[in-house]
């Protein structure tokens, strides 16, 4: 470090500095960090009425949590949900956005097709799929003369509340494939074409591992942001639901419990457990980005 | 730059001085009050009646919907400063206890005195009992309504299968009867003699377990007898029933009330605040209300005392204990609660009223449609408070799903399942009691 006296022009710099960024920072220290830390303490208490009169309880709360078999269900649900969202909102949008690189006539319009789901409000979204899937009056069953309960078995409806984080996140992560497409120079592909490299080795050799850094942050920020899921379940089931406990996210199981149930403390345990779940899982793939990513 | 700051100055002159203006005009301190409720099928009326009060008193009364959900968020939210908090508000049985006890509310007891409008023995009891305070005895609300439960049923589905409509003298076992026939007959049709969920609490299943004798949460709010043999017997019956019922996955999907309003429903119960909805709906010239059944626990053939139960519920209009003008806000309470407004709400079929004796003005709110069950099971059934704990939510949400009577309505043809499942709702609201 250089503790070298600072001269008054730098001084006056740093002063500007500071400026510039104290919004971002006032912002952040009330909207994420206060509330962080609040919610740690808030987990070693069992709370009052409107946050007053909270009793000290230690861990209590991680005990129960811990035990509870419905928190242990409620994450690998959400793990579920991540796994169909996650690699299959990447694929797909991987591959349009690569179709959609190349000049063909209508490209704008598809590209504003495959953006769309992103405008909508997700509760809108939800609710209209929820009455596509419905059993008795829904598109998919009406169409496909089937009689499946899409969302209300048990054993598929995560499969299918998945598909919904599916639609909805391909215009996103396409929008940032594009934009990582367009980075890597044109010269490479006519190389390649003039090596005699098909379209599809091109694809495997250039265009994959030049996109990789984009494809790591969409990966990354994917994970935290399918581990965070609420709206869907939240909307698209009902609270009588046979296979809501299968479905039910941790974020949904917080909700139910801080602001349905008003038991904040308990609320509290489990979103500080599923931030030390995603934390770990932040580092680690923090150390795989190292390995396998191409920087040029 | 310069410019800018003296435009800014002038103006925030010029508010200050029409606010100054406003000021003198009225007797308040105050020029508008923040209003919140959480039923839009109810703001025409209420906004209507709460014009007449702006109107001599010339403070503005500014109406918000908030969906149910939100609402509790918002005031639960607003409720440390109260400054996000509107002025005055619906309360409601589920978490009263809790905002009372915690002074989000202002006492309104120095004001009732003060006001010959208003008698609390004009009120239904159970709603003032729900808004009085018990370790002190201080009033928080006024009831601002009160609501029965009817039954519902498609006269079209009973002509096409030949079944007699429901009568105000119908037992549960006709009920059953009646969904048996119609059941089997429409099966082809994909219609069901009815239809109910585990939500349905105070407009379903919760009526057949006082008709049987049991209770959900004691008169004391202390203990349950949903375990005991008469709210077994009440929830057998309802088993009975549920057997040829919509199945529940199907009532989770679509929701009793829109199955009902598709056609494919032969009864359904309902509650006096959802008649709107059937009276503006596609079909409603098909749509009729009989009187809740009974159960014919003695076995005489009529309906004696004790026999024939319905839930109500009341909300209480109440104002935040740091509200800017108590007085004005009190005025506003009283307002929507003295008898001449309670009438024109219950007129304009806005909801039932929190004042006695004059439900006669709800019945006839609605033309073309005989609502008279609701105002009927008054004088001729009982009425037992929605029942509520100081958290309800805590217990009311997780007796509705698996572990509670979520597992009898996907096995509606095991009489054990049904026993095993008010069992453990029982435990499940005496934990929750405990940890009160």
């Amino acid at each position: 470090m250089n503790k070298k006296r600072m001269s008054p022009k730098e001084k006056n710099e740093e002063r500007w500095a500071w400026l510039f960024v104290a919004p971002t920072m006032i912002g952040l220290i009330i909207l994420n960090f206060y509330p962080i830390f609040q919610t740690i303490y808030q987990s070693f208490f069992k709370t009052g009425d409107f946050g007053k009169g909270n009793i000290f309880v230690g861990l209590a709360n991680y005990q129960t949590v811990t035990q509870a078999a419905e928190t242990w269900q409620s994450f690998w649900n959400t793990i579920k949900y991540a796994l169909i969202e996650v690699p299959f909102g990447i694929v797909i949008a991987l591959i349009l956005a690569v179709l959609l690189n190349k000049k063909c006539a209508g490209r704008s319009v598809y590209r504003t097709i495959f953006f769309l789901p992103m405008v909508c409000a997700p509760a809108a979204v939800a609710m209209v799929w929820k009455w596509m899937y419905n059993t008795q009056f829904g598109l998919l069953n009406n169409v496909f003369h089937t009689n499946i309960a899409w969302i209300s078995d048990p054993k598929i409806a995560w499969i299918f509340v998945g598909i919904i984080g599916v639609w909805s996140i391909i215009g996103y992560n396409m929008v940032l494939f594009i934009g990582g497409l367009q980075d890597i120079p044109g010269d490479f592909y006519e190389a390649a074409r003039i090596d005699g490299a098909s379209e599809f080795r091109q694809f495997l050799s250039i265009t994959v591992p030049l996109l990789s850094p984009t494809t790591f942050f969409i990966v990354q920020t994917r994970i935290i942001g399918a581990l965070t899921i609420f709206d869907l379940m939240f909307m698209v089931m009902d609270k009588t639901n046979v296979a809501l406990p299968k479905v039910q996210s941790v974020v949904y199981l917080f909700y139910q419990y801080a602001f349905v149930q008003n038991n904040k403390g308990y609320g509290a345990t489990l979103v500080v457990l599923l931030l030390i779940f995603i934390m770990i899982l932040t580092v680690i793939l923090q150390r795989v980005e190292k390995k396998i990513v191409y920087h040029n | 730059m310069r410019r800018s700051i003296a435009l800014i100055a002038a103006a925030s002159m010029l508010i200050g001085m029409t606010a100054g203006m406003s000021f003198t005009a009225s007797a308040y301190e105050v020029d508008e009050l923040k209003v919140a409720i959480w039923d839009n099928n109810q703001l025409a009326g209420i906004q209507e009646i709460a014009d007449e009060w702006s109107e001599q008193s010339g403070v503005k009364v500014q109406i918000d919907v908030v969906n149910w959900d939100n609402y509790w968020t918002l005031l639960e939210a607003g409720a440390s400063d109260q400054s996000g908090m509107p002025d005055v508000f619906w309360m409601h049985s589920n978490v009263a206890q809790m905002y009372m006890e915690n002074d989000i509310l202002l006492p309104l007891d120095e004001y009732i005195e003060a006001d010959d409008q208003i008698d609390l023995a004009n009120y239904y009891e159970g709603v003032t009992e729900l808004f009085t305070r018990k370790d002190n005895g201080s009033v928080y609300a006024l009831p601002k309504d009160h609501d029965t439960i009817a039954l519902l049923y498609n006269k079209a589905i009973f002509d096409k299968y030949g079944v007699d409509y429901p009568t105000d003298d119908w037992t549960w076992e006709d009920v059953r009867d009646a969904a048996k026939a119609i059941t089997e007959a429409g099966e082809a049709d994909g219609v069901y003699g009815y239809a109910i969920n585990t939500s349905n609490n105070q407009d379903g299943w919760y009526n057949l377990v006082y008709d049987y004798g049991g209770n959900i949460v004691s008169e004391d709010h202390k203990t349950t007898a949903l375990g005991s043999d008469e709210a077994k017997a009440g929830m057998e019956m309802m088993r009975q029933i549920l057997e040829y019922a919509a199945p529940q996955t199907m009532v989770a999907e679509t929701g009793t009330d829109s199955l009902f309003q598709s056609n494919v429903i032969g009864m359904i119960t309902q509650g006096s605040w959802m008649i709107n909805s059937f009276y503006t709906a596609e079909s409603h010239d098909d749509y009729a209300w009989a009187m809740l059944p009974y159960a014919d626990v003695n076995g005489n053939g009529a309906c004696d005392d004790g026999e024939r139960w319905s839930c109500y519920n009341g909300l209480g209009w109440a104002a935040k204990s740091e509200v800017k003008d108590p007085q004005a806000a009190y005025d506003l309470i009283s307002w929507f609660c003295q008898e001449p407004q309670q009438k024109k709400q219950a007129e304009l079929g806005v909801t039932m009223a929190g004042y006695k004796g004059i439900s006669e003005d709800f019945a006839n709110a609605f033309p073309g449609m005989d609502v008279s069950a609701f105002t009927k099971i008054e004088d001729e059934g009982s009425l037992y408070f929605r029942p509520y704990t100081r958290k309800t939510t805590v217990w009311e949400d997780a007796i509705q799903q698996q572990g509670g009577m979520l597992d009898a309505w996907l096995d509606p043809t095991n009489p054990d399942t049904m026993a095993t499942a008010c069992d453990n709702c029982a435990k499940i609201i005496e934990d929750a009691i405990a940890a009160e």
